[in-house]
């Protein structure tokens, strides 16, 4: 057992920190209060190469290691970098491109993957419906064949980019009596008759993510929209659960790290009573909490990055304690930060209120932590 | 990064169960309810045994905390068979042993390293003051009469004590840390009765007094800075109870699992039933979590990293309130089953809180922690 980063591994965390700090940071708070998704920062992400960090080369991505990405993503929360536009990135990068680049034919692989490397186009996902979130079997999209197309009804729900997407991954029922079997992925282009965004959703945080519902009304694919083969779409959305149990986890170590890093100079400067509150053994405890939890957190993310970069098929069991640990355990430091903060700590100047929003959303996106105690239970 | 085990630790772990056959396992379910010749007898027979199997000789001593992660994997295993053995195990090898190791010289220290390496001596530590009173100056006295260390000292929660053949002996001299070694029997060493205790109905614990003790040249050793000598035998402790919560936290689950699916209500096992099933999900999360903590914590320790202290501190605090929350959830799994005394999950819950107040506590953890993240962070 080696639990040693490369020294490439930690320099390029170290330039990604310095990145975000920089160049998105400074403009979070202003588009979280806005609820607007920071296009400016997006371009810059693509820029930098995050969006398409883990793609070979020549599709425009870096070629990184699965490691290399949570470190990256990590960074990002670290950096101050709001849960909005890592969510963002991770529904792009790992929920759809990875599934495109994963599934796809040379010619769709070659047609969007640079495009999403690069930032210039922005990628989503649905697989959630108003009736249908972990028991994804009970979906009511249909794709029928239909000569050389595919023709789509129904709706997806909860879309991350939905709005904002110029390509979807969107998976469907082609066979309805087969269950899971009967699930296929497609990709559908913004713009294709039938596909719209029926509405935009406000939420308590990840606020500059923008939120969509997505309409399918007999809107018209060609059938080389098909990703991979008929059937295996429920496949395709459980792969994805090693990206979203590892780089989408891991902004939220980072945000604990943002948290860490805020407290403590607050703590150093902020005096009461005529002494700075980190004297005082209440405010201590709240920082070795934060930071107790951050260390527990962050074995558990990289030992699921660990497990890919091996090629390893994934532990659902142990990608199941790490979502379940981060979504239920990370209530109390966040909360704790707002505490410490006091009144600062409730007003937005500080950002650790909205830390402590967006950080709501680790037991509830992905798989609810209920449904993780099913699984680990389930599988233990 | 590599989160599997290597074949030689592999190999330890494997070592070290072959020593828990069948008709050992029924021996060290006498350990719990012994009186202190029962514990004496059941600890000595595990400690030669265990001895033999080059348990006792590994991670010994500030030179051996390379080997602290190579240990964790055998260590957890012994700690989820019994808990109270394995304390003693490593108070004996690592605190004992690693003090004799570490700081002393000389052939009779080698002598007694070497003994306690090949499992023929058990060994304790008396560490912890006992609370002083008024007399306090007569009580706590060390002179060096010619080549002799003439001493008086009491001590308190000396873990083995009532059991050991040696007991290194802590004192403060000249602002700095003094070691002697005293044997149980020795003129003016009186150990006092065993202690009843609240949790580790096996481990053998007790006070220790010194009067006016003369400890012969070549048996103490000092003074040495005593930040240094503080650090090792806080450090050795604080793995030990991490290593020991999270071993308490793998029997109680495997305990509450094996329950909850052959315990039936309503017609099917509990384990059908979401309050139940749910309960197992979050304890093993605790569980997973603490583990990798403290593994973690001992792979930094190994590498002499900077962050070791801090590591080992927020997975003692971890790992120790995590086996609180475990075997309380376990014991409302069981229920009455679980209520009645001498079983394992009753056991666990009196034994889990030792942890969170041995050691580092809790409390004084979490603002070793916090000053770090202050430093760090701020």
């Amino acid at each position: 057992m080696d639990f040693e980063l490369t020294p490439e591994q930690l320099l390029f965390k170290e330039q990604v920190l310095k990145f975000a700090k920089k160049e998105i940071a400074p403009r979070v708070q202003e588009h979280d209060l806005r609820e607007q998704f920071d296009w400016e920062s997006w371009k810059k992400l693509g820029e930098f190469g995050i969006l398409g960090l883990h793609f070979p080369e020549e599709l425009g991505g870096s070629g990184a290691d699965v490691m290399t990405s949570v470190l990256a993503a990590e960074a990002l929360g670290e950096a101050g970098v709001d849960g909005g536009l890592t969510l963002s990135y991770g529904a792009h990068t790992y929920l759809c491109a990875d599934t495109i680049f994963r599934h796809g034919s040379d010619e769709q692989i070659h047609t969007y993957i640079p495009k999403l490397a690069s930032g210039e186009w922005v990628g989503c996902m649905g697989l959630t419906e108003p009736g249908a979130g972990s028991d994804v079997a009970s979906m009511r999209t249909r794709a029928v064949r239909s000569g050389d197309h595919w023709v789509l009804n129904g709706s997806k729900m909860f879309i991350t980019n939905g709005a904002i997407a110029d390509v979807a991954v969107i998976y469907a029922k082609t066979d309805p009596s087969s269950g899971h079997a009967g699930i296929s992925a497609f990709i559908v282009e913004k713009g294709t008759p039938g596909f719209s965004v029926s509405r935009s959703l406000h939420k308590m945080g990840v606020r500059t993510s923008p939120t969509s519902e997505l309409v399918f009304e007999d809107c018209q694919i060609s059938y080389q929209n098909l990703l991979g083969i008929e059937g295996n779409g429920f496949m395709m959305a459980m792969q994805t659960v090693e990206w979203d149990r590892s780089a989408l986890l891991a902004p939220f170590l980072g945000a604990v790290s943002f948290l860490l890093a805020r407290c403590s100079r607050y703590a150093k400067q902020r005096e009461q009573f005529g002494r700075p509150i980190a004297y005082f053994q209440a405010v201590k405890h709240k920082l070795a909490d934060m930071k107790i939890f951050l260390e527990a957190a962050r074995s558990l993310v990289y030992r699921i990055a660990w497990c890919k970069d091996q090629g390893r098929p994934l532990n659902h069991l142990e990608a199941a304690v790490a979502k379940l640990f981060i979504g239920d355990w990370s209530l109390s430091p966040t909360n704790d930060a707002v505490v410490l903060m006091g009144g600062y700590g409730y007003c937005q100047e500080y950002d650790v209120e909205r830390v402590f929003r967006d950080s709501r959303l680790a037991p509830i996106g992905g798989g609810t932590s209920d449904v993780q105690k099913v699984l680990i239970s389930r599988l233990m | 990064m590599n989160f599997d085990w290597c074949s030689e630790d592999h190999e330890l772990k494997k070592r070290v169960l072959n020593v828990f056959h069948a008709d050992a396992l029924g021996e060290l379910e006498r350990l719990e309810s012994g009186d202190s010749a029962a514990v004496r007898h059941i600890t000595r027979v595990f400690v030669e045994n265990l001895g033999q199997a080059d348990y006792l000789c590994i991670g010994v001593g500030p030179e051996g905390a390379g080997q602290t992660l190579h240990l964790l994997a055998a260590q957890e295993e012994v700690a989820g068979i019994s808990r109270s053995l394995f304390i003693s195990l490593e108070v004996t090898a690592r605190l004992f042993g690693g003090l004799v190791r570490g700081f002393l010289n000389g052939k009779a220290v080698l002598d007694i390293a070497q003994s306690v390496a090949d499992g023929s001596v058990v060994g304790a530590v008396g560490f912890t003051e006992a609370a002083t009173t008024e007399q306090g100056e007569e009580r706590y006295r060390i002179s060096r009469i010619g080549e002799k260390l003439i001493v008086s000292s009491e001590k308190d929660y000396v873990t083995n004590a009532p059991i050991a053949d040696w007991i290194a002996v802590v004192l403060d001299e000249d602002g700095g840390k003094t070691v002697c070694l005293v044997r149980p029997d020795q003129d003016g060493v009186t150990v006092g009765p065993r202690m009843q205790t609240l949790g580790y109905h096996g481990l053998a614990v007790s006070s220790l007094t010194l009067r006016s003790t003369v400890v012969p040249p070549g048996y103490f050793f000092g003074p040495f800075d005593a930040s240094a000598l503080t650090d090792f035998l806080r450090q050795t402790e604080d793995v030990i109870l991490s290593v020991a919560s999270v071993g308490l936290m793998r029997a109680v689950i495997a305990k509450s699992k094996e329950y909850a699916q052959s315990h039936r209500r309503d017609g099917k096992p509990i384990f059908a039933h979401q309050e139940i099933r749910f309960k197992l999900a979050e304890m093993l999360t605790l569980y997973q979590s603490a583990q990798l903590l403290v593994f973690r914590a001992g792979w930094m320790i190994a590498s002499g990293s900077e962050e070791r202290r801090t590591l080992l501190r927020c997975a003692k605090v971890f790992s120790s309130e995590a086996a609180e929350k475990v075997s309380g959830m376990a014991l409302q799994i069981l229920c009455g089953r679980g209520y009645v005394s001498g079983n394992l999950i009753e056991r666990a819950y009196r034994d889990a809180k030792y942890a969170t107040i041995a050691g580092t506590t809790s409390e004084r953890a979490r603002m070793g922690i916090a000053e770090d993240v202050l430093t760090r962070y701020g």
